[in-house]
């Protein structure tokens, strides 16, 4: 059974062409009956189980299981939680319902840190998992979330169009589109919107992100790792060109994760929103992996705020907003991963929103004469943008081979 | 009415799209013609996608102005200093090597790249250069192999596969082996292995699919890295002196060797040794003592070479290529073995007719005969390139090969090639 198992093939999640005919095929039924008014409920069960055994069948197998273990765990956190809920509202239930729901996370991002290799229990995607149920402990203990039916929390979990990448949905909203068929026309704009996102898509990740990361970024590599640990252009162009690819590539998938979810009546939400015409690293994050940044706006940087506020920690309004952010940062990088070049990604950010937001009052009280105008705002975009580019020449890790790492070319 | 204008307008331009795509990629017609430049850069261009796909070595070796003689090899094809083949002949000589191969490709890959210009190897002169080190236990590995495959030549193949024939039934086993079941390619070499004839309908899928492969191959052709050219040879051409001389060329030849080989005393290029040996100097000292090239399924997989070469009456030159013995003698490699494993190659080849080969197996310990540790380079290409341009100057006499099914079976793959060994297995096949 296993050895029948470990050798399916397994697909890789919009990884080539021939997926997305199979995956159009397999929800065009889903298509024409939500254009007739009606939701084919199990018939989209048993998409989601065939795709979703088809990302983790074969040789990631384990992986499978992982989830299925994840679900469950999560469910039980979620569902005794709500119950709990319903009777009483004490923050220590609450603190421990969300570091159980965190803990499988937590455990995943440790192991490689201590033993060196991946911890058992994670799974493709498991980040999202994560985000997606421990917001909904949250707005369940604001009260926001009444009722969860199993199967709709398992369903919203385990979305197979988002599942190993995002985008972040949130329960409500996600129930909403449930709860509430799109008209024909409203659907069709849906339809329209999401064939559009399928070929931009195309476009952003079969050709740019494969042109920068498969063809143009393992030659400035190799160029900047001969003259390493001393600094050539090529280091520059690796910057460009990784941060680049790295747009692309998630932007791509990005979109086509919304776009099959739109085919399916769902309004998953935009992941990014051409995040390098930001003026400054505020607004930057609202552009760039915006679920994500928006449930750590949410979640980390408002609750830490609040909470401060309300038990008088911090008087000074600059200061505590200052934290938040270096805070709210700080723990996204180490989200990435426990090295030293995410943790430092963090504080860059962190940092830099808090010098941003320095710079926004210093301009505001002495630099009146400033004025907006194109040359101004191409001048913010130019220094916000190359900002961003040195922040994930850090993130890419480039920068560990670069200085620590052995110098054998072909190794 | 209105909904219908609505999905007309969402789905209309994607259905255009498909249909122009497949329309542009299934008619019969052919989109563009190659220029004499570009020939001339896709032939030392290297390019894994040039090397597996068609159109570029076909139109080549189509050409009538140049002549363009395929050179199959693997890793020494990209030592391009000023006396590799691809220099001294746009210098010298009359021929330009067309470059097959590359790092890691063995006898299968190479068997896979001919068989999408068989029609222009006919009656072909060309030059296939045999790397001992390809003989290892495990003949090619998978990963290696899937690198150099690709479907347009293997559906190619697929295409006319004998399920009668034992070669097709071995390559087909070969196939599932090293792409694994799963691989589309190795569920249609499965019913060759079993001895089926393909039923009609996997004959026209085939065709469309080859079809479609063969117009990408053709419009994509003009995509592919051809930089060599430019940076490595013609910069080299004006290092040469004008007139050819065999002598003084030997000469410069050493002296180049000697220069660029300061920082070792292997007389190995200085960059190479600096990059590949240094940093794990301590750790290759005795390194190889165990390397064995005697037992090796890559012994029938060159033989599905020879049997295609032979169907098309190619002429070739052989080349074995040396090993530097300042080297093996640090990394205990057996000098015994590799003499043998030679032996059985030789053997091989000369056992069913081909008899050209150039064998410099014994020409490792002579100073700069060879750019690093296997590869030749410096005045080894000299010597070669002297070989190759007589051989392709003078007429040879009409091939005459007389294959044995033999050199296919487990029992040679594994024969362990002793003077009396290789006695007996010739009285078995004679």
């Amino acid at each position: 059974m296993t050895s029948f198992l470990t050798n399916l093939p397994n697909l890789k999640v919009y990884g080539t062409p021939t997926y997305f005919i199979y995956l159009l095929l397999a929800i065009l039924p889903l298509g024409i009956s939500l254009y007739y008014g009606k939701r084919l409920v199990k018939y989209e069960f048993l998409v989601n189980l065939v795709f979703l055994f088809l990302m983790f069948d074969g040789q990631s197998f384990p992986q499978l299981l992982a989830l299925l273990g994840f679900l469950c765990w999560q469910t039980l956190i979620v569902k005794f939680y709500l119950n709990y809920r319903r009777q009483a509202n004490q923050s220590s239930v609450f603190y421990l319902a969300v570091f159980l729901s965190l803990l499988p996370l937590v455990i995943i991002k440790v192991t490689p840190a201590l033993i060196g290799q991946n911890s058992i229990i994670g799974f493709l995607g498991i980040s999202y998992l994560t985000f997606r149920a421990t917001g909904t402990v949250i707005e369940t203990r604001d009260g926001m979330i009444q009722e969860i039916k199993t199967y709709h929390f398992i369903r919203f979990l385990a979305f197979m169009p988002a599942l190993t990448s995002g985008p972040i949905d949130r329960f409500r909203r996600f129930e909403k589109d449930y709860q509430q068929l799109p008209s024909r026309q409203e659907y069709l704009q849906m339809v329209a919107k999401a064939v559009n996102y399928l070929f931009l898509g195309f476009l952003y990740k079969f050709i740019l992100a494969y042109y920068l990361g498969s063809r143009l970024l393992p030659i400035l590599e190799k160029q900047a790792l001969f003259y390493s640990p001393h600094f050539t252009w090529y280091l520059v162009g690796v910057m460009y060109v990784y941060s680049l690819d790295l747009f692309f590539d998630f932007a791509g998938y990005s979109l086509f994760a919304v776009a099959i979810s739109y085919l399916m009546g769902v309004k998953t939400p935009m992941n990014f929103n051409q995040p390098f015409i930001s003026k400054n690293i505020k607004e930057f994050w609202n552009r760039w992996h915006m679920t994500l940044s928006f449930w750590f706006r949410d979640y980390i940087f408002m609750r830490f705020v609040f909470m401060a506020t309300k038990k008088k920690w911090i008087k000074n309004r600059h200061l505590l907003s200052s934290l938040g952010y270096l805070l709210n940062m700080l723990i996204m990088g180490c989200w990435h991963g426990l090295t030293w070049y995410y943790i430092l990604y963090g504080l860059m950010h962190g940092l830099g929103l808090v010098v941003n937001d320095w710079w926004l009052r210093y301009k505001k009280q002495h630099l009146k004469w400033l004025p907006h105008n194109k040359l101004t705002t191409g001048i913010a975009i130019f220094v916000t943008f190359n900002f961003v580019m040195l922040s994930f020449l850090l993130f890419s890790g480039f920068l560990n081979q670069f200085w620590f790492g052995s110098h054998i070319l072909n190794k | 009415m209105k909904t219908k204008h609505l999905l007309w307008q969402i789905f209309g331009p994607v259905l255009l799209a498909v249909l122009l795509i497949a329309i542009l990629l299934s008619l019969p017609i052919h989109y563009r013609k190659v220029s004499a430049q570009e020939m001339r850069k896709a032939a030392v261009s290297l390019d894994t996608a040039t090397f597996k796909n068609q159109f570029l070595k076909q139109k080549a070796l189509q050409n009538k102005k140049v002549n363009y003689v395929p050179f199959f090899g693997s890793s020494e094809l990209e030592r391009m200093d000023e006396f590799h083949p691809s220099v001294m002949s746009a210098k010298y000589y009359n021929y330009r090597p067309f470059l097959l191969g590359k790092k890691g490709a063995q006898s299968l890959p190479q068997f896979l790249a001919m068989e999408t210009i068989l029609p222009e190897l006919k009656n072909r002169k060309v030059v296939f250069i045999i790397s001992p080190q390809w003989f290892v236990k495990q003949g090619i590995s998978p990963a290696a192999f899937k690198y150099y495959n690709g479907s347009l030549a293997d559906l190619t193949w697929l295409k006319q596969a004998n399920p009668h024939s034992a070669y097709d039934r071995y390559l087909a086993q070969r196939l599932i082996t090293l792409l694994g079941s799963n691989d589309e390619v190795s569920q249609l070499a499965a019913k060759i292995a079993q001895g089926h004839q393909l039923s009609s309908l996997d004959q026209q899928l085939i065709s469309v699919q080859h079809n479609f492969l063969w117009h990408e191959d053709e419009l994509f052709s003009r995509f592919r890295p051809d930089d060599n050219y430019l940076n490595r040879i013609k910069p080299r051409l004006n290092n040469l002196p004008t007139k050819y001389n065999y002598q003084k060329l030997q000469t410069m030849a050493q002296a180049d060797g000697q220069k660029h080989s300061t920082n070792n005393h292997f007389r190995i290029l200085n960059k190479f040794y600096a990059q590949r040996v240094k940093p794990h100097y301590k750790l290759l000292a005795g390194a190889e003592k165990h390397f064995s090239y005697l037992q090796s399924p890559e012994y029938a997989d060159l033989e599905l070479v020879l049997h295609q070469l032979a169907k098309q009456h190619t002429q070739v030159l052989f080349m074995i290529q040396p090993v530097n013995t300042k080297w093996t003698a640090y990394t205990k490699l057996s000098l015994p073995m590799y003499y043998r494993s030679v032996a059985k190659i030789k053997f091989q080849l000369r056992q069913q007719g081909f008899d050209q080969i150039a064998d410099y197996s014994h020409d490792g310990s002579i100073p700069y005969f060879m750019q690093d540790t296997i590869h030749i380079g410096w005045l080894g290409w000299v010597k070669f390139n002297h070989r190759v341009n007589s051989f392709i100057q003078t007429k040879q006499p009409a091939v005459h090969y007389h294959l044995k099914k033999q050199f296919l079976s487990r029992k040679w793959q594994q024969l362990k090639p002793d003077q009396q060994n290789l006695q007996r297995f010739a009285s078995q096949i004679n």
